[in-house]
């Protein structure tokens, strides 16, 4: 059970009509790493986070993820993920702690108050904690959201281009939060992640996986010791460069 | 893999209840600019009428007329309602979290109707004082609160499913109002009938009446039962 | 399930004839054997409605009736294509079902137009008003506002399988919806007026036999219509599919 993969997707397609959006999407991601996914716009990378997520369902192929049937246990699936999206997935008229409460109770988190007030002290916003999220700036939000998205402890998380809107500032202070939240895990297992992003740089430094897609389809998928640096960047040029050009 | 505590679909719907009451309460967002559109809709109802002195013609609207109000300040909620689940992906958020669907439905569509009744609640003495003030007032009146519960609930039940659906479209203040009148339709007929009957004591009041409302509970009973079976798809689409 | 021309294709074009024909016949028979007067309607010779009192003799414009009421039942029976197909949709996820819902949808908008304009023209010259609150005309008012309403939620959704999902849910209400608006209007008559006409007094073998080649008649050509359209719709979902291909080949040569 402890040397259970993360994320086992065999042949994931998703087809409606003409459009193919993924293309036999197969990949084995082990427990507690970080996975990077690249492409051009309209590679798959959302729709490939949003199936892994329970958030749209394949066409055809599945995939375990933590142990858990994609197409039969997605509701089991959900009290183990998080998602931290370029949207915050807040309530912007609630408060910052009562947005967190309320995920928390959603989850049946055992001590709510409790597991607030800590998420509230990693992200550092407890002085704010009852003022309303539409008084924040974009940095605070996304902070919340990333307290948001791990109230229940998820084992795996997804990064959905997180980056998107934040200041160098507040991409700095995300940075060191998720580096944090990397390292600890309430019952110590190891922490997994996935993320899609435009930042190359950012997705590398991060990554111990790397995927690339295009047109639906797997370019490239390895572990990021197993490839050559410039190869990599011949091959993310190759194929994002043409999405952008 | 440790188990976590189980919510049962009862607390989750009290808990989503609590957060759109929370989130009113705070902003009073849908009930104020309901209860202005109130306003304002009688006023356009009381020029309407200014030329129509008859006061016994004013009794055998006033049913019609009332319903009219109703469906018109609904259509405002309604599309508030679902406004601020879409605003930050506050929606997307819920729809991560292990909890049945269906549960999402029935949690708005109470909120709906309670904000949908706090407004009536407001209109009707309103409703009286500007349109039936000084006519007789009939002893088969409080029947008239027979209609206006059901078609409050049948309106909030099949308005929640539409607004979810109308909420992810272009245009969609007025393709929610082309969706929902001619589906409310049935139950609009049916609840200003048994409405005016009760308001007018009409002779043909215990003939009519209760097919009128058996009519109408049958419609929100269908509706609500499609709708709830339905809104994963539309919730998850 | 639709990589493969569908056997009924080649349907479409006999249907098209026998539909026609029937229809002809039909045609034929409503003016030379079918009376003009039927029960009690001869009776009375006048009729109320809306206050004003209107001849009940049957005139020649009853003759709309017979193609009136086919095309109303061939609507209702396409609506009926558009729920069962966007349940499939539900249950399944397969576009080939949507496509089917919505061309469903599209013969019965042909249809409903048709029942209301045939109506329109009966309220006219039957009952000498343009338009009145009856009972069926009311459905039909109603139903055509929804089969629009479909469509303009059709176009109003970018995202072509949330546009699928909407479309299914809202076609199965509305099939579910029409007869519930019938049996409102039907069973619940103006209190204000107490007027209260039915013309269920059954019919004469002489008229229901042309009613029923009628809807044969009917039935036949919206079948035929509705294979045309979604061959249509096949073959450019085809074209659509080789232009991605085409682009993934030149790009990858």
């Amino acid at each position: 059970m402890s040397e259970q993969a993360t994320i086992v997707a065999t042949d994931l397609t998703k087809v409606f009509g003409a459009r193919r959006a993924l293309d036999r999407v197969g990949f084995e991601l082990p427990a507690g790493a970080f996975l990077s996914i690249f492409g051009p716009n309209g590679a798959g990378k959302t729709t490939l986070l949003r199936i892994l997520s329970t958030l749209a369902r394949p066409t055809s192929g599945n995939a375990q993820v933590l142990g858990f049937d994609l197409k039969e246990k997605p509701g089991d699936l959900r009290a183990h993920i998080g998602l931290i999206s370029h949207k915050p997935l807040l309530y912007l008229d609630l408060s910052a702690e009562e947005n967190l409460l309320l995920a928390a109770r959603l989850y049946g988190v055992a001590d709510p108050y409790e597991r607030v007030g800590e998420l509230l002290a990693t992200v550092e916003l407890t002085a704010r904690r009852h003022d309303v999220v539409r008084t924040f700036s974009r940095g605070m939000t996304q902070r919340l959201a990333i307290a948001r998205a791990l109230v229940h402890d998820p084992q795996l998380v997804f990064l959905d281009e997180p980056y998107s809107g934040l200041d160098p500032r507040a991409v700095q202070i995300f940075d060191e939060l998720l580096h944090k939240v990397r390292q600890k895990s309430q019952d110590g297992k190891p922490r997994s992640f996935c993320m899609v992003s435009h930042d190359m740089d950012k997705g590398l430094a991060l990554a111990t996986h790397l995927l690339i897609l295009e047109r639906g389809k797997v370019v490239l998928f390895a572990r990021k010791e197993d490839v050559n640096p410039g190869e990599f960047a011949r091959l993310y040029l190759n194929s994002v460069g043409m999405g952008v050009a | 893999m440790t188990n976590k505590p189980r919510v049962s679909a009862w607390q989750h719907y009290r808990i989503l209840l609590g957060k759109d009451l929370r989130r009113e309460f705070r902003t009073r967002e849908m009930l104020t600019s309901m209860g202005i559109y109130t306003l304002l809709v009688l006023v356009i109802f009381g020029t309407a009428l200014v030329q129509a002195a008859e006061k016994v013609d004013i009794l055998q609207m006033s049913g019609g007329l009332f319903w009219a109000l109703i469906v018109f300040t609904s259509l405002l909620g309604l599309n508030r309602s679902f406004a601020y689940e879409k605003e930050d992906g506050a929606l997307e958020g819920v729809l991560l979290v292990p909890l049945d669907r269906s549960v999402i439905f029935l949690s708005k569509l109470t909120a709906n109707l309670l904000f949908l009744l706090v407004i009536e609640v407001i209109a009707i003495p309103l409703f009286f004082v500007f349109f039936l003030s000084g006519l007789p007032l009939q002893p088969t009146l409080p029947l008239a609160l027979g209609p206006l519960l059901v078609g409050t609930i049948g309106i909030a039940g099949i308005g929640t499913l539409l607004a979810t659906i109308t909420i992810n479209t272009r245009g969609k203040d007025v393709l929610l109002a082309l969706l929902f009148v001619p589906l409310i339709f049935p139950l609009l007929y049916a609840c200003v009938s048994a409405t005016t009957l009760a308001i007018c004591a009409s002779p043909a009041l215990y003939d009519i009446y209760p097919a009128a409302m058996a009519l109408a509970i049958g419609y929100d009973v269908v509706m609500i039962l499609v709708s709830w079976l339905l809104y994963d798809f539309v919730v998850s689409a | 399930m639709d990589s493969q021309p569908s056997r009924l294709n080649a349907l479409a074009l006999p249907l098209v004839i026998v539909g026609g024909a029937l229809v002809i016949v039909a045609f034929i028979l409503v003016f030379t054997v079918t009376p003009l007067v039927s029960g009690e309607a001869a009776t009375n010779g006048f009729l109320e409605i809306n206050g004003q009192y209107i001849t009940n003799k049957l005139l020649l414009s009853q003759k709309i009736f017979y193609f009136h009421m086919p095309a109303a039942v061939v609507s209702m029976l396409a609506l009926l294509f558009t729920a069962i197909y966007g349940a499939l949709f539900l249950k399944t996820r397969n576009s080939a079902y949507d496509l089917r819902a919505r061309t469903a949808t599209e013969i019965s908008l042909v249809f409903v137009l048709m029942t209301m304009v045939t109506g329109l023209a009966w309220t006219r010259y039957d009952w000498g008003v343009w338009w009145t609150w009856e009972p069926r005309l009311t459905t039909y008012f109603i139903l055509m506002l929804m089969v629009f309403g479909y469509f303009i939620l059709r176009t109003a959704v970018s995202d072509p399988e949330r546009r699928a999902v909407y479309s299914s849910v809202f076609g199965i209400i509305v099939f579910i919806n029409v007869p519930i608006c019938f049996m409102v209007t039907r069973l619940i008559p103006s209190s204000v007026h107490p007027v209260i006409f039915r013309t269920d007094s059954g019919l004469p073998p002489l008229m229901l036999i042309p009613l029923l080649i009628g809807v044969a008649g009917f039935g036949c050509i919206a079948f035929a219509l509705y294979r045309q359209r979604l061959r249509t719709r096949q073959i450019e979902q085809r074209i659509e599919t080789l232009k991605l291909h085409l682009d993934e080949l030149s790009l990858e040569g």
